[in-house]
């Protein structure tokens, strides 16, 4: 059995036959996973410094002079690095005086913050799976994002309170700003929001809930969402980056609409975490520095701040060290040109618009297919798994260990 | 999935009866049920001017007639690879209930449906409860999909 | 003068782009579902654009020309869909309030059809943007 480290469901049922160097057959794979595990045969980055292919050793020791000759280096990535290459990177970043920034930032950290802390009440999908009746993908379409999602936990499987599982026993619902393929698979429970319109749905569920006449959406069908909720046994939220980038600084509302479902009956939310270890990051570096994200160890002491971000930072750094991530590709043009015009270093198993961009490229092992370790899944649940392919490439862990004792 | 009008279009429309049937519109029907082959309209494969309509007819029908005999239609390249019908589906769920029915990859061999390199396969159709003398309408995996990749004719 | 319609974007996922996007960054295949906007049927008349029409989408963080595509949701004029990519993050702001999150599902931009000679913005067009 192998581990998909596609996304964050971590799928850990995967069959996967490897001969004359290629995956020739490969069972329960999604075909994002499908994709994920194939990309290990394609585009795979060499040592460089400059565009120029050179040995390993030197691309490690041009990257440990360009961290150490910082004055403030930006190390950005992790959500696609193992727990222990994450525990790597804040040891040398503690040693650098370095920023610290994760994707979260841009993503499920305003989020992730709170079911940390305990302020939103949350659960495993194994929980999911066997006691919940009611599902809610809010602003998350999983049937794109996390494939498997409805149907290992959150709508299809049978689990031990489910027997009667979805064609008796569980709803789902989708609030989306666009019919996506999930909202398809929900159609009887489809809410269409407008963009930004998240706030003032979440407003008028808890007037219906509260008994009041909602303000926005069809009365009918709010007030059968109403009932819905309330008749609900045990319910599980999964908010994405569509509820997330539109609430933003109005969070404290979800707090309340999850607050108030929970003196009517059980509800959990579980943040739909993209990458495959993003969670790990934020809980590694909570437990280390007492912050989820964007922490400074600039004076010695970790600080946190928005200014810490990788967005911020990638405009006051003179360094930044990039794993497992292409930022290039997936961050704002403004803050993907601050960090091309960086002397960039890039570790990562593939070539990206960032190695591409980078002054010094690393190539690593593909964590899951040639290198073990742990993450963390989606809902906290920790995962550990052996790599399925043999190579000579250097775990991130190894990586970083390398640059850390060379300087 | 096309109907039986659009087939009946491309026929030649005389109702002449060479098929056996006595209409175009019945010869349509029996295309989309199987129960005909295109060779047995012998005027649309024997007369140059149906030529355009003989090759779009088998176009569309080339999907219908590699259907198993279930009618059981994949399109690999709209699946997506959830796995959503092999955990739905009834067969699945009987053959492994302690696999596919709580949503892990099947292992067994008695199951219909199981995703491989990214997309869903269909084997033992002969244990598909559409099929046989005491066959459903069961439409668990079809409506279960998110992309239409599954369907039946 | 060609028309313009203005239109508020949003970034969505689609795993056909993801697939294509984990296997090369640099193929055509993930440029192709990447480089594409798809928009309502409304919007779709009034810009007098079919399928695969060239569209120069554009605002004030940037611009780029991608493939126009008629959506199969229900009525949404107005608004957008583009999947998240370097294309749409040419359009995205990195100027938030601190703390903020950009704004990928909320892009408000201008979209004009170009002259049959324009082409779809390639990735290494984007790269070199990047790099000046």
């Amino acid at each position: 059995m192998a581990i998909c480290t596609g996304c964050s469901l971590l799928c850990e049922d995967i069959v996967a036959t490897y001969e004359n160097g290629a995956l020739t057959h490969v069972k329960n794979l999604c075909r994002k996973g499908h994709g994920h595990f194939q990309a290990a045969f394609t585009e795979r980055t060499v040592p460089m410094i400059d565009g120029e292919q050179v040995t390993l050793d030197s691309a490690i020791a041009k990257a440990a002079e360009i961290l150490k000759s910082a004055k403030s280096p930006l190390l950005y990535g992790w959500s696609n690095s193992t727990l222990e290459a994450q525990a790597a990177g804040i040891k040398l970043a503690e040693k650098l005086g370095a920023t610290m920034d994760g994707t979260s930032s841009f993503c499920q950290g305003i989020l992730m913050e709170r079911i940390l802390s305990g302020k939103i009440p949350s659960c495993t999908l194994d929980d999911v799976r066997n006691y919940a009746d009611t599902s809610i993908f809010w602003g998350s379409d999983p049937s794109s994002s996390h494939p498997r999602h409805l149907s290992r936990f959150s709508y299809y499987p049978r689990g031990e309170k489910r027997q009667k599982s979805y064609e008796e026993e569980r709803t789902c619902i989708v609030v989306d700003v666009r019919k996506s393929a999930t909202a398809r698979l929900c159609s009887n429970y489809y809410f269409r929001v407008a963009p930004g319109g998240d706030a003032e749905f979440m407003e008028a569920i808890l007037a219906v809930l509260e008994g009041k006449i909602p303000k926005v959406g069809d009365k009918k069908k709010m007030i059968e969402l109403g009932s819905r909720l309330k008749k609900t046994k045990w319910g599980a939220i999964f908010p994405g980056p569509g509820m997330i980038y539109s609430l933003q600084d109005k969070m404290e509302l979800f707090e309340r609409l999850v607050a108030k479902l929970n003196e009517i009956t059980t509800f959990k939310v579980i943040p739909m975490v993209g990458h495959y270890n993003m969670r790990g990051f934020n809980e590694l570096m909570l437990e280390k520095t007492g912050f989820i994200n964007s922490v400074s160890f600039k004076g010695g002491a970790a600080v946190h701040g928005p200014e810490h971000s990788a967005m911020a930072a990638a405009k006051t750094s003179d360094a930044a060290l990039v794993i497992g991530s292409d930022p290039l590709s997936a961050l704002p043009f403004g803050t993907a040109h601050a960090l091309a015009r960086l002397p960039l270093i890039a570790i990562d198993p593939r070539r990206s618009l960032t190695t591409d961009a980078a002054k010094v490229v690393i190539p690593s092992a593909i964590s899951g297919l040639e290198t073990g370790g742990t993450a963390v899944r989606m809902d906290g649940v920790k995962i550990k798994f052996e790599p399925i392919i043999d190579t000579n490439l250097l775990s991130d862990e190894q990586i970083l260990t390398r640059i850390m004792e060379a300087i | 999935m096309v109907g039986a009008m659009e087939i009946y279009m491309l026929l030649p429309k005389t109702n002449c009866k060479k098929c056996g049937l006595p209409t175009c519109m019945a010869f349509a029907v029996g295309l989309l049920g199987r129960e005909k082959k295109v060779d047995e309209c012998t005027p649309l494969i024997e007369e140059k001017k149906y030529e355009a309509k003989l090759k779009k007819l088998r176009e569309v029908m080339a999907p219908i007639e590699n259907a198993s005999e279930t009618g059981l239609i994949i399109h690999p390249e709209r699946c997506f690879g959830c796995g959503n019908c092999v955990v739905a589906c009834p067969v699945n769920v009987a053959a492994e209930p302690t696999r596919s029915a709580v949503g892990l990859g099947p292992e067994s061999e008695k199951v219909i449906l199981r995703v491989e390199d990214g997309v869903v396969v269909a084997n033992n159709l002969k244990e598909c409860r559409r099929f046989g003398p005491n066959k459903t309408l069961c439409n668990a995996c079809t409506a279960t999909c998110p992309s239409k990749a599954i369907e039946f004719v | 003068m060609a028309a313009e319609v203005q239109v508020t974007i949003v970034t969505v996922r689609d795993i056909f782009q993801d697939e294509a996007g984990r296997k090369s960054r640099f193929s055509d295949e993930y440029k192709n579902l990447s480089a594409l906007i798809i928009l309502d049927k409304q919007d779709m008349i009034r810009l007098e654009a079919k399928d695969g029409q060239k569209l120069l989408v554009k605002n004030d963080v940037g611009s780029v020309i991608v493939a126009a595509r008629t959506s199969e949701d229900d009525m949404h004029p107005g608004l957008a869909f583009m999947y998240n990519s370097p294309w749409s993050n040419q359009l995205v702001s990195d100027v938030v309030c601190e703390g903020s999150i950009p704004e990928f599902k909320n892009i408000k931009a201008t979209l004009s059809t170009t002259e049959e000679n324009m082409n779809i913005t390639r990735i290494s067009e984007l790269q070199a943007r990047m790099q000046s």
